[in-house]
This record gives C-alpha cells, structure tokens and sequence, in this order.
C-alpha cells in the first residue's frame, strides 16, 4: 500500500508491502509495539528506539515526542491522486480571515472597516489566560469587515476580522 | 496559636503543594475550588473541599466572601493565599485577621509597604536600598504617562503599581509607545489585580533577573541565595535555576544582606522574594518585593535542604524557623521549566484543551509539581501554568543534562505545552554557557524554535503515523519482537494483530 504523508510543508512518500517498508524510495526496517492503556507507542526504526504518542484527529494523525508535536496527513495513493485533480487555486484574491487563535474575550477592536493594514497590525485585543494578546495581521491589506464586537466572548476559530486586497463595497460591517 | 486545619485560597500546583505540606506538618487542608475544577487534583488531596462558585475568578478564588464563608463552614482556623489571586491583598489578609483567623503569610502592614509598587520604591529609597530610576507615583493618564517618561529618560517600562508576574508590564520606546502601552498597561493590572495603577521606571538594558528568597519569623530575617529568572518571555518566567551563574559567593552576601535590610524595613515575616534587576556592570537594583510565596520557590528548596511552605506554616503558628543559624551555602544546582499551556510554535499564545494522557518523568533528582493530571480539562479562566518541572544536580551541567531526560519523559498529550522550548534550550550552547539575561528568549529563544526538528524524529513521526495508519485501515502491523537486536524482529501476521486488539 503506498502513502503520501504531509507534514506541514513537507511530503513524504511511503510504501508498506507487505513486511517491507519504503520511505521515498529507501528500504527500511520499522517495529511498532503499543502500549495499552495509552497512546504510547515504541518504535524502532533503523535499530533506534523511541517512543511516540499517537492520537487520531480529524486532520490526521497528531504525532508527538519530547513535547515536538506533528499533525501528520496520511491519504492512500488513489485518495492523493483525486485530491491533486481537484485542488484549488491558492486563495489571496478573496482575501483573508482572521480567526482566533484560542477562546477569549474580545477586549478592544484597534480597526475598523476601510482601515489599511499591515504585517504587525494590531487588529483585536483578546484576553485569555488572564493576559492581553494582541492579534496581529500578517500582511497588508484593508480592513472589509469586523466580525466581533468588544465584550463579546469567542471560540477557537471564530472569524475576527477580514481582510482583502482592496475594499469590496459587498463585504461591509453589520 | 494552634492552627489546626488550613485553607486553602488557590488552585492547580500551588494549593496542592500547600495541601501536602499541611499534612506532613500534622493540619487537616481544606480545597476550594470553582465549578469546573471539582475534579482536580488538588480537591482530592485536601480533608474537606468546598465548592465558591462558577469558573470566574470573581466568582470562586478572588471572592472574599466565599472564601471566609468556606472558612467557618469547615472551621478552618488559618488561610494560606498560595501565590496570585488574593496573596498579596493586604485587605484580604486584614479580613482573614478581622474573622479571627491566622493568615500564613506576612502582616498586613508590610504587604502594603511592599505592594504599591512606587510607594515600595520610595521605602526602599529611604533605607538605603539601590533602586532603579522612576516615578515615585503612578501616571493619571497616558499624558502624563509620557510627561513621566520624559523625565525619567526613555526607554521606559511601564508597569502594574498592584502586583508582578509580567501583568500590565509594556516597554516603551517613543512617546506614542508610552501613550498606547499605557491604556493596555491599565486594562491588564485592573483585570489582573483590581488596581489599575501604572508606573514607570527606567529600562535597563539587558540585565538579569536575579532574586534572593527572604525566610522571617519573629526572632530573626535571612536569605536563602537567589534565583536566576532571566529566562523570561513578555516578563512570565519560563525558566529559573540556582545558583544564578552571574553570582560568586561576594555578591550573594552582598545582594543576601541588601534583601535582608529591605525585608526587615517593613516588619516582614514569614517567606517573601526580593526581585533585583542585575545591570552587566554587577550593580544590583530593587525592582519589587514580592510578599508571597513564588511559584519558583521549588529550587530553592532543592539546594538549601529547606521546605519553604512548612516554614511558612510554622513561622504562622508563632514557631520559629527550623532553618539553623549559621549562614547558609548553596548545595549543588536546581533548574526548573514551566510547562504552560502555550504553543511555542504559534508566538506562545495560550491554547486550551483536554489533557487525554499525561506521563510524568520522576527518576533521582526529579520532581513534578503540577495541578494536572490525565483527564484534566484546561480553560480559558485561569493562568496558563500546568506543572513546573525540577531537577537537582550535583552542578549546572549535569543538572541540564537531567532536565533533558526529564524533558525527554514528559508526556502530555491532548494539546500544545511549552515542553518542546525547554527541551530544545536544554540542548542549547547560549544557555549552557550561563551567559544570558533577559532578552534570552527575544534573541535565542526564538532561533532555538524556528530550527527545524531532527530529521530522524520527524521520519519516525512519519513512520509511526503510517504503520498507525495502516493498521487502521487492517493492513498488516510489523510488532516490535521481545527483543530488537540488528536482524531480529520477524513481521508477524495477522493472527497476531488480531490477539490485541
């Protein structure tokens, strides 16, 4: 069965057949043993022993040793050949979406609508933790829309702020 | 007086620290906890728990209210505050002493000698302790914020004139920085400590953040040696050790005795930190007192022989410190790495989340302070702390290499920790060297993370996804033989993979 694995920007290529393993065209020699009760897992790979927590998630499997942590995307071969036909153009015409990064309190909005932005803007104050973290932008724009108001208390992922490369007159404030 | 049972006003590591050494000294503990911290750790090690309120703090730990109700209903006779929250609020402590209960912590007096800042400052000024240059009281508006800030000469620092911990701390650079830093300042110290006084002082560049722990009872004040805090990101420690590598045995006299003069200016009693800022030159400022228990006091503990919270309760009880009277030596190294929950990949914003296993390293020299466990559920609500890790070595290098295995044993998993910073700097030649200051996460910290990981880890990563992965889906999973010598290990078939699951 072959692989394609994605691990941020980096692929990988992997075979399994049978008891032999391929990584990118290189024969190796891999053990797993799990631990149960646990997510633990020891692998031995190449006479090296290490052990690894594995939990399944939705975007694959997230991966982790020593505190390093991976999300690690495994499609099967047919599933990556359906994907590279339909993939999308990168997006950045339609502009960007800020979301939060973590649940809190909107504390105070630094911009409004039709406002030009750029790296290290500040856009949103959000408390968490007990601590003010400001949401920066990432890179230039205008501001087209301001989801959030002050005092409003958000979720991981909640939209913020939008950002596009110029000011759509479809894409106001509320 | 005779204390008898304890309560405890904190949460997480602190109240179980507390809670444990309550009971080794003989007193019954009682845990208070919010809503949604019903099943920590720490409300299962104390006699008698009693539930404040919902998950705000407000609501639960910094409630005054609940917390001296909770204090008759279990006829607790002594409130220890822990470290945040309500430790040092002179008013709580007045209201602990006002219901008849002993407050394990310093008199009321000295907390507010030491708990506004420039009035702390101005104290100190008086009894001949170096302090850095800054105003004397804390700025009306951001206007006159910047006024300040001309006088006292940019760069300055703003900060909380009500408490520590990084809370309400800007650097400012220009004037406009001094405006705009100033309304955040505000915000944070009201949210952090309902006082939203802001004060400035000169920006040292490039110092050390080195501390003395002062320990006090009626008879005598000493100082148990310093920490070293430089390792700091936005003023939050996340690493300290002991002894600091930027201090001989002259200048902890020294900064030992200035500490204790300072302590002894304002009447102090039981545990307490003076915090110094170390210039490059080997001059020392007083920066802050903090009139509590640190949460670094850990180290401390490891290379004195001294447990700080059991002198604390005693020194309360009208004891006096079992510390002997000679002076005191260092003995060996300690470090300690703060597991937050933070992603130090994603600019250490904090995350929440669910921690689904959670493997603690112990082993010689090892010790793990925590308020979480496997199971536990990690909010928004409060401080992003998790566990501190501590090792003892015999000296610095062999105590990095422990807090490397250490590092390597830590399991937590469930979400993003700081765990894989403290590893990386343990592997780190800035910080082996002992020749860093504060600035050391700005310059080194992030070179340290945005290097890539080991090739060979990330393969194994990937490998362990895929045979994780194939197996899932019933392929065929080669286990690991009882033994894995070079040649060994036949692939074993199905019926074996089936027998497990």
């Amino acid at each position: 069965m072959k692989y394609g694995v994605t691990v941020g920007d980096r692929a990988f290529e992997v075979e399994v057949v049978g008891e032999r393993l391929m990584l990118d065209g290189r024969q190796l020699e891999a053990l797993i043993d799990a631990i149960p009760g646990t997510p633990l897992r020891r692998l031995v790979m190449n006479g090296r022993a290490r052990t690894l927590a594995l939990v399944r998630e939705p975007g694959g499997w997230m991966v982790q040793c020593g505190g390093e942590r991976w999300l690690v995307r495994v499609v099967d071969e047919r599933t990556r050949q359906l994907e590279a036909l339909t993939s999308q153009r990168a997006g950045g015409s339609q502009g960007s979406l800020v979301r939060a990064p973590m649940p809190g309190l909107v504390l105070r909005l630094e911009v409004e609508v039709g406002q030009p932005v750029d790296v290290g803007t500040g856009l949103v104050v959000l408390e968490a933790m007990k601590m003010e973290n400001e949401i920066r932008a990432t890179g230039p724009g205008i501001v087209t829309a301001v989801r959030v108001v002050a005092g409003q208390a958000v979720e991981k992922g909640v939209v913020l702020v939008e950002i596009g490369a110029h000011l759509d007159s479809q894409a106001g404030s509320d | 007086m005779t204390v008898r049972r304890v309560l405890v006003a904190n949460r997480g590591e602190i109240a179980l620290r507390v809670i444990r050494a309550c009971h080794e000294e003989g007193l019954e503990a009682v845990a208070v906890h919010s809503d949604i911290d019903h099943a920590s750790p720490h409300v299962r090690a104390a006699d008698v728990a009693v539930e404040l309120g919902g998950p705000d703090a407000s609501e639960s730990y910094l409630n005054v209210e609940r917390l001296l109700a909770a204090a008759r209903q279990t006829g607790a006779d002594a409130i220890h505050p822990g470290y945040g929250f309500l430790a040092e609020r002179a008013d709580f402590a007045d209201a602990v002493a006002d219901a008849g209960l002993v407050f394990v912590g310093p008199p009321p007096a000295a907390i507010r000698a030491m708990g506004e800042k420039t009035a702390a400052r101005r104290a100190m000024a008086a009894a001949g302790v170096p302090i850095v240059p800054g105003t004397d009281r804390p700025a009306g508006g951001p206007d006159e914020a910047a006024a300040q800030a001309q006088d006292v000469g940019l760069p300055v620092l703003l900060k909380a004139a009500a408490g520590g911990g990084g809370k309400g701390m800007r650097v400012a650079r220009t004037l406009e920085e001094v405006r705009r830093g100033f309304e955040q300042a505000r915000s944070e110290a009201a949210k952090a400590f309902g006082d939203g006084a802001v004060y400035l002082e000169r920006f040292i560049e490039r110092p050390r953040h080195v501390e003395i722990q002062i320990l006090a009872d009626a008879a005598r004040t000493i100082h148990l040696g310093e920490r070293e805090c430089s390792v700091q990101r936005r003023h939050q420690k996340l690493i300290e050790e002991t002894p600091s590598p930027a201090v001989d045995r002259e200048l902890r006299r020294r900064m030992g005795a200035t500490a204790v003069r300072a302590a002894e200016s304002v009447g102090y009693l039981s545990a307490g930190t003076v915090e110094f800022l170390l210039a490059p030159s080997g001059e020392f400022y007083f920066l802050e007192m903090n009139t509590r228990l640190q949460v670094e006091h850990p180290i401390t503990e490891l290379v004195y022989g001294v447990d700080l919270v059991r002198e604390q309760l005693r020194i309360a009880a009208g004891q006096r410190m079992t510390c002997p009277d000679r002076p005191l030596t260092p003995r060996g190294h300690a470090i300690e790495c703060r597991i937050t929950a933070e992603d130090p990949f994603g600019g250490f914003l904090p995350v929440t989340g669910h921690i689904s296993y959670l493997q603690a390293p112990t082993g010689p020299g090892v010790r793990w302070d925590a308020g979480v466990e496997s199971g536990s559920e990690v909010s928004r609500f409060y401080d992003s702390l998790l566990g501190k890790l501590i090792v003892w070595g015999e000296h610095r290098e062999r105590a990095i290499r422990r807090m490397g295995r250490a590092l390597d044993e830590l399991m937590v998993v469930g979400m993003p920790t700081s765990q894989a910073f403290h590893r990386r700097v343990m592997n780190d030649p800035s910080f082996a060297s002992g020749r860093y200051d504060i600035e050391f996460v700005e310059r080194i910290g992030q070179q340290v993370l945005r290097a890539p990981p080991d090739e060979r880890l990330l393969e194994a990563a990937v490998i362990a996804a895929v045979l994780a992965e194939d197996e899932r889906r019933g392929g065929v999973v080669p286990l690991v033989e009882r033994s894995d010598g070079p040649g060994d290990g036949p692939w074993l078939l199905a019926g074996r993979r089936e027998s497990l699951r």
